[in-house]
């Protein structure tokens, strides 16, 4: 029996143990298997392998039950995920369900979940930005949250990194406060966004609205091809898997490529219970894991963990992971674990529509979905009377509509008729928002999910800054949308409950100092050096951007340190 | 107490799950399999009927060469709510007595021409948005007529040799003349 037992600790023992095979746990996977090192992977949901996986990819909306719509019982059971945009009768067996993994809304928050391999990688909006100096300087300068422990200089040759693999479109912009990457060509702006993009640059000083990045294979390199992926076809259905790999995901890259490596063990069906302390060593030495199937409990080990569950359930991990030396969660010497929970503002925006550019349309699809105008606001200096800024999303568009009128032949007749809409223009603001201790996630003391997990209470609010920066928003893009010319203009403000934006950051902050934040500058627990945390939870603040890009870089500069570490045997 | 006020009583007293018309007549089961609404055959000829009136077969094919008339059950059934669902019972009952009033006859024994004449009317009314309507008539009238549109223009007949619907686009072109586009 002995010998089992050792036999079975063996085998239930690796090099690095990833939690979370999403956006940033597949680049881990991927940087560590890439170096050699025997990694587990550990996957809450179900597998979801590359092509075998998307079951609706191919359809044509006949072929849906319902031409896309889903069931009403569907909608009425899930009024969480059924705001999202892209849970629809194409994609909604990627979404979590909100029966399946209940928490404790203290303040509304539409908590949006894919647990699955792939994570919410499947069904990101794509959007990549790096950031800046200036988002990096932004806590430090205005005196919130606290300083970043790294500045731009130290990420950006992992936003290179992971750009070149990755695949980014984008134009070489030369802006200060939204930084060049390794682009793929950019999917170019239309007449209706190019004229605005103009306007902007010749009436506005440092306003710029430029040809949105993201990550889409306009054109794909050796490398992209190595890994299986092939040109973006413009289908822009990628919520449902791209069956070209067109866009980045975890299923389509990081994934299968540290499958290949032969070094990558990829566990579905594994819920992290709790990251395993031992008092002794004063370190970690594994995780434990409750099978979602039979619901036992497994332990697993290694010298190095990585914390990538998505931004929430790592800090619910990390909460949950108690023991004699860290009584309120693993590295929670400052007890700012849970805290300073921050996310984007998306609840404003604006449309109206354009007389001019009639002799233009577009033909096919833009994957990048137009123009992107990065943060102008507060930029160089404070000057408003709010602190930080927003980005706006622009495109521009006209549509062949019908007409249903009549019955009959009439009827028939008027759904083929060819009617070209005029120009419509849109933007959407995307605000970055002020972490707070009193927005926060903990645990419920007696709730508990279908795996024995506590719930998560999640706090977490908008306030008077993010009012402000809303109602700016509304000014400046109707003062522009005025002098550009454009007509009934319609601004909208909605809302919406934090988290719907599915940009969720925070909690276990990166720092300096060990008494105000969790995480040192790579990434690691200030307090218990061989646990990294490198998704959503690490952010200091929130900056603008999309984040994943970032979520990216971090990881793979985090794993590069954890391999150097390993090396000096330092874990 | 007459029979149908005992019917939709007794609904509200079991808080049936499922739909009960207010005009059942007991003609026989309907073709179309539903989950939560109840029509007779009669009621369903009367939605096949209308499907038809609105989409008919021409040098083109009309609603039940497609299956459309099945789509608009289908929809009704699954994707609407229950007072919308409730709406659509009582507004097929309304449409078939305003029929009925109208051409002497029963919807389902009305020619086409009849018919098409009578569906005209409820249409031009559907669109006036000063018309008012006591009953559900409308009200059920849009929805199988949106449902109608939305079946065919989603289908693969439609898709195919009416427009062409492209899955795999394979270009974006952000600069395309209008002058092309009326070309194609």
């Amino acid at each position: 029996m002995a010998n089992l037992n050792i036999d079975s600790i063996k085998d239930r023992t690796f090099d690095a143990i990833v939690i979370g095979s999403g956006m940033s746990g597949g680049w881990a996977a991927k940087e560590f298997t890439d170096k050699g090192l025997k990694t587990l992977v550990l996957e809450r949901g179900r597998d979801v392998k590359h092509l075998k996986d998307y079951p609706t990819t191919n359809l044509y909306p006949w072929e849906f039950p319902h031409h896309g719509v889903l069931p009403d019982d569907v909608q009425k059971a899930n009024p969480i995920v059924n705001r999202c945009y892209a849970f629809g009768e194409d994609a909604a067996h990627f979404f979590v369900k909100d029966a399946e993994h209940p928490y404790v809304q203290e303040k509304p928050f539409d908590w949006i979940r894919g647990y699955q391999t792939g994570g919410k990688s499947l069904l990101w909006a794509r959007q990549t930005q790096r950031w800046s100096e200036f988002d990096f300087e932004g806590p430090a300068r205005d005196g919130f949250a606290v300083d970043w422990p790294i500045r731009y200089a130290d990420i950006a040759p992992w936003y290179s990194y992971v750009e070149k693999f990755a695949g980014i479109s984008g134009n070489r912009d030369g802006l200060a406060e939204l930084p060049d990457g390794e682009f793929l060509p950019a999917f170019p702006l239309n007449a209706v966004e190019t004229f605005f993009s103009n306007h902007i640059k010749k009436n506005y000083k440092n306003r710029h609205v430029i040809s949105a990045r993201c990550a889409h294979l306009s054109k794909p390199n050796q490398i992209h091809l190595d890994q299986g992926r092939g040109q973006c076809q413009e289908r822009i259905l990628c919520q449902r898997g791209c069956p070209f790999g067109g866009y980045f995901s975890a299923n389509s890259s990081t994934i299968p490529w540290a499958l290949r490596s032969g070094h990558c063990t990829l566990r579905p069906h594994s819920v992290v219970e709790s990251i395993i302390y031992d008092e002794k060593k004063g370190k970690a030495t594994g995780v434990r894991v409750i099978d979602a199937n039979t619901k036992e409990a497994i332990e697993y080990y290694a010298n190095v963990i990585f914390v990538n569950a998505a931004a929430l359930n790592s800090n619910l991990i990390l909460l949950n992971s108690t023991s004699h030396r860290f009584p309120n969660g693993l590295g929670n010497d400052s007890g700012t674990l849970g805290k300073y929970v921050a996310f984007h503002n998306y609840s404003a925006h604006i449309n109206a529509e354009y007389d001019g550019a009639k002799e233009w349309t577009t033909d096919g699809r833009n994957p990048a979905g137009g123009g992107y105008m990065p943060r102008f606001r507060n930029v160089y200096k404070q000057e408003t009377n709010f602190l930080r800024g927003y980005a706006a999303g622009f495109s521009a568009y006209r549509w062949e509509q019908h007409s249903s009128d009549g019955i009959g032949e009439d009827l028939k007749k008027n759904l083929v008729k060819k009617d070209l809409s005029g120009w419509h223009v849109g933007s959407h603001m995307m605000g970055e928002t002020i972490p707070k201790e009193t927005n926060f996630v903990a645990l419920d003391k007696s709730l508990k999910d279908p795996f024995g997990v506590p719930q998560l209470r999640i706090s977490v609010d908008y306030d008077d800054n993010d009012e402000k920066m809303k109602k700016d928003y509304v000014e400046q893009m109707t003062e522009m949308f005025t002098s550009a010319g454009f007509k009934n203009i319609q601004a909208s403000t909605d809302h919406r409950a934090p988290g719907l934006d599915i940009h969720e950051m925070g909690g276990v902050r990166m720092g300096k100092d060990p008494k105000t934040s969790m995480l040192d500058k790579w990434h690691r627990l200030h307090a218990c050096s061989n646990v990294y945390v490198t998704d959503g939870a690490s952010m200091t603040s929130t900056g603008c951007q999309n984040p994943s890009l970032t979520y990216m870089a971090f990881t793979a500069r985090a794993v590069d340190h954890a391999i150097g570490e390993m090396k000096k045997g330092n874990i | 107490m007459n029979r149908r006020i005992a019917i939709r009583n007794m609904a509200l007293i079991l808080g049936s799950a499922a739909i009960l018309p207010s005009c059942l007549t007991d003609k026989g089961k309907p073709v179309v399999q539903l989950k939560k609404l109840k029509v007779d055959a009669d009621q369903e000829k009367v939605v096949n009927n209308l499907a038809e009136t609105i989409l008919p077969k021409t040098d083109t094919p009309g609603a039940a060469e497609l299956g459309i008339n099945l789509f608009v059950f289908k929809m009704i059934d699954d994707c609407y709510d229950k007072e919308h669902q409730a709406d659509f019972i009582k507004g097929l009952c309304d449409f078939a007595d305003a029929a009925k009033k109208q051409l002497g006859k029963s919807f389902n024994e009305a020619t086409v021409a009849e018919r098409t004449a009578f569906v005209n009317t409820v249409d031009i009314n559907a669109k006036n948005e000063k018309y008012k309507d006591v009953t559900k008539l409308t009200a059920f009238y849009k929805m199988v007529k949106d449902q109608t549109v939305f079946g065919y223009t989603t289908s693969k007949y439609f898709m195919t040799k009416q427009i062409v619907y492209e899955l795999v686009p394979g270009r974006y072109n952000a600069y395309f003349p209008v002058k092309k586009l009326a070309a194609v």
